[in-house]
């Protein structure tokens, strides 16, 4: 007892002492608090609230319940827009299996590996309107690079309409989203790579584990953060890769490459239906949370954790 | 000393707050001036608003110009905000929305009391924005889809001249797709492709705008003769991607036979194509001549503080005489009578080619379609079109694409009504 209440006394100076600290960390946290309320959580509980009325700049705020809701069951493109966006976040486990393959290699001893990194890197600092350009143009019918070389080769009669056909549009707006991230994901690849010990890769060596064992049995187990950080991250670019579709295709042929996040931009800002555009935000931030918890979940709760020593 | 600046700063200002109301009226009256991706008149403007201040002392013109996709989203937010702009330039049809939801001001009344400000305009294009009678806009800068043909293809396949129907047309478009070549060509935003229909005498509503009408067996047959022409080659299949480059592009590249766009294509084909001149380059009336407008015009908001004074600013900027100085520094048409005809001459004497596409938008203007005057275009189009994709790049049958576009058009109009 007499050690308990020696535990919980503090002398006033120290207390003090505490205060004015957690005051000082409360002063230095307010103003990225404030932002974060301001410009993230105040939005989101309006478009939450947006989502239950039917509302225009145009026109007062009226309660609607769940009419947008049961509008959304009714909806054939919000249906196709989901479809497509779930193509488009699966799609980011197949870029990350290229990142690590192409990270193994740059962390290997080959010549001139920097100048391999660097290359590899530089398309994900670029802007993605310039990446959708660059690919508008590699995917063009007339003048693209893609067509040139397959009609060189002899591989196609006819120029291929990439971005114009229903079947091609998509992996096509995909390739291009892969080709801009690879970049990044390799560098948290590489970085989680490089924090392996070479001293495993030397005992199972000596115990005669094969190149393909040691792969499996000791990089990927400790890349598992890396891996699971690019998927997260991957897949919260998936559902945000509004500039890239807007320019590349602009959500078309048809609905073909329409993405939740091109439609509640059209519906917001074309149709002037901000009510229904909420409640499409909604369901979209719902399965993005889902999407992220359960991919967290998988992976232990650590997703891009620093091991301490 | 430092004391006593701010003493008399300090009096100076509560000084200013005790006078009159009327007295500090006389501060500059702002007005502000929002314009549609036209930066590049900047000069113009700016002796245009010197000219104005002339003749309105005192008056400040905060003049603000958005890109073509931004201006939309631009005006909403302001809209929602509570801060439009005075003076809106608006494309389209997007202003019918903002005038029935009493974003814009009645210019009605102001047209009735000074008639002759009407009369200054082509009386059809100033027809194009009547929404239930009244009058929201004046006249910037006009257009309307038209016809241009490659006269050396139509040579090498042996045709005379412009198609005269719609048969024609796709028959004219078949003899020229050879290899690489397309016989024709469309812009299809703003219902750019509409007069193809129009000329086939299908209706996209019933005449009270209540209901779909365009689910008929004309209707699949014009559907199912254009997806069998585009998957033949006749017709490019750029023509319905909905992108402005491309299309002009691809025309500009002397492989298409016909391009069915509007005037503002003729100055941008132009500036691609090499082997543009008058020999090469036909233009004419699409069959029928049917043709969608697509003019940019000025309202003024409703919630304006300075109403008369805004009025005053847009009968300033589509006077004669700066409407005739925008004509012939933009090489388009404005609508004003007068100025385009001073435009015209003007331009006969630099670009006889260019004149004789723009006389082509002063044709004809009683037969105008694709600009229904209704508050949810922009919801129909979004509904409509995509369908209609779906059937001429072969992904539906044009039955099926029918049946489902109007569906989704008559929730439009439904949830609209």
């Amino acid at each position: 007892m007499a050690t308990a209440s020696a535990v919980a006394y503090r002398p006033p100076r120290v207390a003090r002492r505490r205060t004015r600290q957690a005051v000082l960390v409360w002063c230095f946290l307010a103003p990225s608090l404030a932002i974060f309320l301001l410009y993230r959580i105040v939005p989101l509980l309006w478009n939450a609230v947006l989502s239950f009325t039917q509302w225009s700049p145009l026109r007062a705020m009226r309660w609607a319940g769940l009419d947008q809701y049961e509008d959304m069951l009714h909806d054939d493109v919000f249906w196709q827009a989901l479809w497509n966006t779930l193509i488009f976040i699966a799609s980011a486990p197949v870029a990350i299996a290229i990142a690590l393959g192409l990270a193994l290699l740059v962390s290997s001893d080959i010549r001139g590996r920097d100048v391999y990194r660097t290359i590899i890197f530089i398309s994900y600092p670029l802007m993605t309107v310039a990446v959708a350009i660059i690919w508008r143009w590699l995917f063009d019918e007339r003048v693209g690079l893609i067509n040139y070389v397959a009609r060189s080769l002899h591989l196609v009669d006819r120029p291929i309409q990439f971005l114009d056909s229903f079947v091609w549009a998509l992996p096509s707006v995909i390739v291009a989203n892969i080709w801009q991230m690879l970049g990044f994901y390799m560098i948290i690849l590489l970085t989680g790579l490089q924090n392996i010990p070479p001293n495993l890769y030397e005992a199972a060596a000596i115990d005669g584990a094969s190149a393909y064992r040691r792969f499996l049995r000791i990089t990927v187990p400790l890349l598992k953060p890396s891996l699971f950080l690019c998927i997260v991250i991957g897949m919260l670019n998936s559902f945000t890769s509004f500039d890239l579709v807007y320019v590349m295709t602009g959500g078309g042929p048809g609905r073909a490459t329409e993405l939740l996040v091109t439609y509640i931009y059209k519906l917001g800002f074309s149709q002037t239906r901000f009510d229904y555009a909420a409640a499409v935000t909604v369901v979209f931030f719902l399965l993005l949370v889902s999407i992220a918890w359960m991919a967290n979940r998988l992976s232990g709760g650590n997703v891009g954790a620093v091991e301490r020593d | 000393m430092k004391r006593r600046t701010v003493l008399q700063a300090g009096l100076a200002g509560a000084a200013t707050l005790t006078l009159p109301r009327a007295s500090r009226a006389q501060a500059p009256r702002k007005l502000s001036y929002l314009t549609w991706n036209i930066s590049d008149q900047e000069q113009l403007f700016k002796e245009e608003f010197a000219d104005f201040r002339k003749a309105n002392p005192g008056v400040e013109i905060e003049w603000l110009d958005k890109k073509g996709t931004e201006l939309p989203a631009f005006f909403q937010t302001q809209l929602a905000a509570g801060t439009p702009p005075d003076v809106v330039d608006l494309q389209g049809t997007i202003w019918v929305e903002y005038a029935a939801n009493g974003a814009l001001l009645d210019l009605t009344p102001y047209l009735k009391k000074e008639p002759e400000v009407a009369k200054l305009f082509n009386q059809d294009y100033l027809a194009s924005w009547q929404y239930q009678g009244k009058n929201y806009m004046l006249p910037f800068y006009i257009a309307k889809t038209l016809l241009y043909y490659n006269k050396t293809m139509f040579k090498e396949a042996g045709l005379a001249g412009p198609p005269q129907t719609f048969d024609d047309l796709l028959g004219y478009a078949q003899k020229m797709a050879k290899g690489e070549k397309t016989g024709f060509l469309t812009l299809n935003f703003d219902w750019l492709y509409w007069p193809l229909f129009k000329m086939n005498g299908i209706e996209l509503l019933t005449p009270d705008l209540k209901k779909a009408a365009f689910n008929t067996p004309a209707a699949a047959s014009v559907l199912e003769r254009l997806a069998k022409a585009t998957d033949g080659g006749a017709i490019n299949k750029i023509s319905w991607t909905g992108r402005w480059v491309e299309p002009n592009g691809a025309f500009a590249g002397n492989t298409v036979g016909m391009l069915h766009a509007h005037s503002s294509s003729y100055f941008f084909v132009k500036g691609q194509g090499s082997w543009i001149n008058e020999s090469t380059l036909g233009v004419a009336q699409a069959p029928g001549y049917w043709a969608t407008p697509t003019n940019h015009g000025f309202g003024i908001s409703k919630s304006t503080k300075n109403p008369d004074l805004a009025w005053a600013f847009i009968k300033h900027l589509t006077s004669t005489q700066w409407a005739t100085r925008f004509s012939q520094s933009r090489k388009l048409l404005t609508g004003n009578i007068a100025a385009d005809r001073a435009g015209l001459d003007y331009l006969r004497k630099d670009d006889a080619l260019g004149a004789q596409v723009l006389q082509t938008q002063l044709e004809h203007t009683d037969r105008f379609t694709g600009n229904w005057p209704l508050p949810f275009d922009a919801q129909l189009k979004d509904a409509f079109y995509p369908e209609i994709q779906n059937a001429v790049l072969g992904r539906k049958s044009a039955k099926a694409a029918l049946t489902d576009a109007e569906r989704a058009v008559n929730r439009v109009v439904s949830r609209n009504s």
